[in-house]
């Protein structure tokens, strides 16, 4: 006897209610997609799609030039009363082509023979009557359904044709002529074909341009976005506030002081290509023994002084450098014209015009790397012996500069676009979410918030802030009409306007800031780590939800029509790609050596260069080839948006209906790719 | 001397590994730590050096507060303190000699370092370091063709590198058999006798304890349990350290 389970039986239900709902979803799956089986079926849409298909499977690959040659014989129309029939001209024995007419005379109407001897084989041939008037007349030969027919294998045929009637012709000598089509010359690719591979090429090369460019900064990324490098990284709160404090500071004075320099080094470079690449030979050099020490005993202040001027003067150098070879690179792009050296010139000067486009945001950004660091090292001391009231009153004060530089900085994107506006109201979420668990430890420390309670007072300050800063800067406006923010000046400092949306986001966020890091004091371990790791995977996973097409959209409008077009999307779109490939190997990696290095006392770069970067080489390289791989695929399409390549040509033809053409950039489409992926997969099989 | 006082550690979870450690360890002492896994061997180590913050007390190494140090004096201090692991934690990749050179990054100039460049003098040294542990003619294989217990000795040649003085060892032949163990507790031994380095290592054998530390430290469920002479464990002591039902395993 079988046992009857209960919790079986409830499962086989709720079984069975699945399939249902899976099958209810599909069937309306069914009518949306507006599936139709009648439509295939229609005799017209049929005979299309043949065409199209037969057209697309005969492409238009070769091609060989062909000549119409003509030859003749002659025919009496009616046969004289007297019985003698006309004789049959003389047939030619050196093997040039001819043809007979049996009998070689006829009524109108009547059914004669014509044969001919040494036609080129298996081609075309029509067979004309010309008339005493001179009136070519097509014959059609009986049994075959249009004007032409074929030559025999053997280059010879037999045809018959039915004599014309023409009026008042009896008795005169006709003519009877075939036109063949005769191919000469070799047979060759067809223009069609030349065309394709010329942007075969170009699709090609658009991938590996895409795909290159984008190593480099998705490699970068990829450790912000590894959770097992990150999640470490802690600092104390007061430390990054004054960094964050200092950043803006330090990029002001960095565009100033490193922007005048890394200009003044451009020009030099690019004025003298001798001295300026002996510079920057020698301000290399410079850099490494600047950055010569033994040891640092960091308890000294005035060790501290001597490593924050260090660290200056190591900017100093680097974007002196930089500047020099921007300017080299300028030159030399002026160099040469033609030929290889020419695109050699070209591509370095591009990159020096793109250093001197890059010179002033590298500039800031270093400065404000310099200020921060600096900060940091010179009040570790201080912070470390600030006690507790000060430490918290100190992190209001920095949490009310930090919060109202945050906000001011969303704010500023919010202007821009509508729906940016969100930003400001997501970023005060993200701190009010901090607010209250911070204050709940603080006034209860013996019982810290802990599992869902810690999450749901998150939740309450989370929300909360969202709805305040949602309300106070009046975001439902801007999404609801598209309106921007009104650019009203609340006040000025000097030359910069502070308008009134972003002084209200300012006052947000120094509230917020200031009551969650007052709580929190300078002491409290702060997971930057955490943080920069969320902020990058998400702005990674944003950008990889945009498919490349519509990025070459944007594009398009921006650069114009044209495979620079289709690069830009492509990178973009790779850079976002392989960075989450990429990060994903660092968290698979064995943590083992990055342990042991730390415990050596290296510095966590110092680690990454010398326990990841190892580990991770293979799978970059393979990852790199896959990569390349689908850009190849992506940018054969890229084109139907303008964005140049086979892609752009493919969509022409078929908008103009010429399938034959539209055959063989889908054949070379077809071959490339499938290429590709073999090389790919087998390189990526070496490799790991 | 280095002084653990009152030293707790609760992880984010809630498992408390260590409970209110306090210890000293003179200069120059053997030291092995045994108990059973999870008892909080792994994580006092890991607390010296600063792997695993503590969230409570004081580690005090001859006049430093180890863990009231900033990140940039920390790594100064790890520079003194080797380290090795159950699993050697080479990079298996890379060449044995790079893998030793990678003990020297704490003293080497992060713009070398970053450049790739080690000046020949390291180079040396980490030869030297080599040979010490008898396998400088693998300085150019790569670290995962070596056998385990070749592995560990790199390891120990990495660590020789910072010249330490403190060596922790965690649980450094765990992966390995009786043979190759005894090959690498003697190398340990060596650098204990001949450098004078202290050296606190973490056992799961009681004989591996007993034939060659000066002091045996037990720990269990986050406490100490012993702390004596090797030889003071009689089987009483041994069923404190471990439970009723454990029996001792010797290794030969």
């Amino acid at each position: 006897m079988i046992k009857t389970d209960s919790r079986s039986i409830l499962r086989r239900i709720v079984i069975l209610i699945g399939v249902l709902i899976g099958f209810v979803i599909i069937a309306y799956g069914w009518t949306v997609t507006q599936i139709n089986l009648d439509r295939p079926q229609e005799p017209v849409r049929q005979q299309n799609v043949t065409n199209a298909l037969r057209e697309l499977l005969s492409p238009n690959v070769f091609t060989q030039d062909y000549e119409i040659r003509s030859n003749s014989t002659s025919i009496l129309l009616d046969c004289p009363a007297d019985g003698t029939v006309p004789e049959a001209p003389a047939t030619p024995d050196d093997g040039t082509p001819y043809i007979v007419v049996t009998p070689t005379c006829a009524s109108s109407g009547d059914t004669v023979t014509v044969s001919g001897y040494n036609f080129y084989p298996e081609t075309l041939a029509r067979l004309n009557w010309i008339g005493s008037d001179g009136e070519r007349r097509i014959r059609q030969v009986a049994g075959s359904r249009d004007n032409n027919f074929v030559i025999r294998d053997d280059g010879t045929f037999v045809a018959e044709i039915e004599v014309p009637r023409i009026r008042g012709s009896s008795g005169e000598t006709h003519t009877i002529e075939i036109q063949d089509a005769t191919p000469v010359g070799a047979v060759r690719f067809s223009d069609t074909t030349a065309l394709v591979m010329e942007k075969m090429v170009e699709t090609i090369f658009l991938a590996l341009i895409a795909t290159m460019i984008s190593i480099l900064p998705s490699a970068i990324l990829s450790f912000f976005a590894a959770h097992n490098l990150m999640r470490p990284v802690r600092m104390p709160l007061g430390s990054l506030l004054i960094a964050f404090a200092l950043l803006p500071i330090g990029w002001w004075l960095g565009t100033l002081v490193l922007g005048a320099i890394g200009t003044f080094a451009i020009g030099v470079g690019s004025g003298q290509l001798f001295n300026g690449s002996a510079s920057t030979l020698f301000i290399a050099l410079g850099a490494v023994v600047a950055t010569r020490r033994r040891s640092i005993q960091p308890e000294s202040f005035g060790l501290r002084i001597r490593g924050v001027l260090m660290t200056a003067l190591i900017a100093v150098i680097v974007v002196a450098a930089l500047g020099l070879l921007g300017g080299v690179g300028i030159l030399i792009g002026t160099l040469w014209r033609d030929g290889l050296p020419g695109y050699i010139s070209t591509f370095v000067g591009s990159l020096g015009e793109l250093i001197q486009l890059l010179i002033l945001p590298i500039s800031g950004i270093t400065g404000a790397f310099v200020f921060a660091t600096a900060g940091i090292s010179l009040t570790r001391p201080a912070l470390k012996a600030i006690d507790m009231p000060i430490g918290h009153i100190l992190g209001a004060v920095l949490g009310v500069i930090c919060g109202a530089l945050l906000l001011a900085f969303s704010a500023t994107i919010g202007m821009q676009a509508a729906w940016l506006g969100l930003l400001t109201p997501i970023i005060a979420a993200a701190m009010g979410g901090a607010v209250l668990p911070g204050i709940y430890n603080r006034l209860l420390p013996s019982r810290p918030a802990k599992g869902s309670f810690k999450t749901l007072l998150r939740l309450i300050g989370a929300v909360a802030l969202f709805t305040i800063t949602f309300s106070v800067l009046k975001v439902e406006r801007a999404i609801v009409i598209g309106a921007l923010p009104p650019t009203n000046a609340a006040f000025a400092i000097g030359e910069m306007v502070i308008y009134e949306y972003v002084f209200k986001a300012m006052t947000i966020g120094a509230i917020v800031g200031g009551i969650s890091a007052g709580f929190a004091g300078t002491r409290a371990q702060f997971p930057v780590g955490e943080v920069m790791y969320n902020t990058t995977r998400t702005i990674l996973n944003a950008l990889r939800s945009i498919e490349p097409l519509i990025m070459g959209l944007v594009f398009v409008i921006w650069v114009g029509i044209g495979p620079f077009a289709g690069v830009l999307a492509l990178t973009l779109h790779s850079i976002a790609s392989l960075g989450k490939l990429y990060s994903e190997q660092i968290e698979n990696i064995d943590n083992g050596p990055i342990e042991a290095l730390l415990s050596t006392g290296a510095n966590r770069l110092q680690t990454i260069m010398y326990a990841v970067v190892p580990q991770v080489i293979p799978p970059y390289i393979a990852f790199t080839m896959y990569r390349w791989d689908i850009n190849v695929r992506m940018s054969t399409i890229i084109g139907f948006v303008g964005g140049g390549g086979v892609g752009f040509l493919l969509q022409q033809q078929i908008n103009l209906l010429r399938y034959r053409e539209a055959g063989v950039a889908v054949l070379a489409i077809a071959i490339v790719v499938s290429i590709l992926d073999y090389a790919s997969a087998s390189i990526r099989e070496r490799v790991t | 001397m280095l002084k653990i006082e009152n030293v707790s550690k609760i992880y984010e979870n809630g498992f408390q590994a260590l409970d209110n450690i306090n210890l000293e360890i003179p200069d120059g002492q053997f030291v092995a730590i045994i108990g059973l896994s999870g008892s909080g061997k792994s994580t006092l180590l890991r607390c010296i050096n600063r792997l695993i913050d503590p969230t409570g007390g004081r580690i005090i190494w001859g006049d430093i507060d180890i863990t009231a140090a900033a990140d940039d004096e920390l790594r100064l201090i790890r520079r003194r303190i080797g380290m090795i692991f159950q699993q050697f934690n080479l990079v298996k990749r890379s060449s044995v000699l790079t893998n030793v050179l990678c003990g020297r990054l704490g003293y080497i100039n992060p713009v070398f370092s970053l450049a790739n460049y080690v000046p020949p003098s390291e180079k040396e040294r980490a030869m030297a370091a080599l040979k010490r542990v008898g396998i400088a003619e693998k300085a150019y294989n790569r670290a995962s063709s070596l056998s385990g217990g070749q592995q560990q000795r790199v390891g120990i040649a990495r660590a020789l590198m910072q010249e330490p003085d403190l060596m922790l060892a965690d649980e450094p032949v765990a992966s390995l058999d009786p043979a190759t163990s005894h090959s690498v507790m003697r190398y340990l031994e060596l650098l204990n006798k001949e450098d004078g380095i202290t050296i606190l290592c973490s056992l799961h054998f009681l004989s591996l304890a007993r034939a060659y530390s000066d002091r045996v430290i037990a720990l269990k469920d986050g406490r100490v349990e012993f702390d004596g002479l090797p030889s003071e464990i009689d089987n009483e002591r041994f069923r404190q350290i471990y439970g009723e039902d454990a029996v001792e395993v010797e290794i030969h």
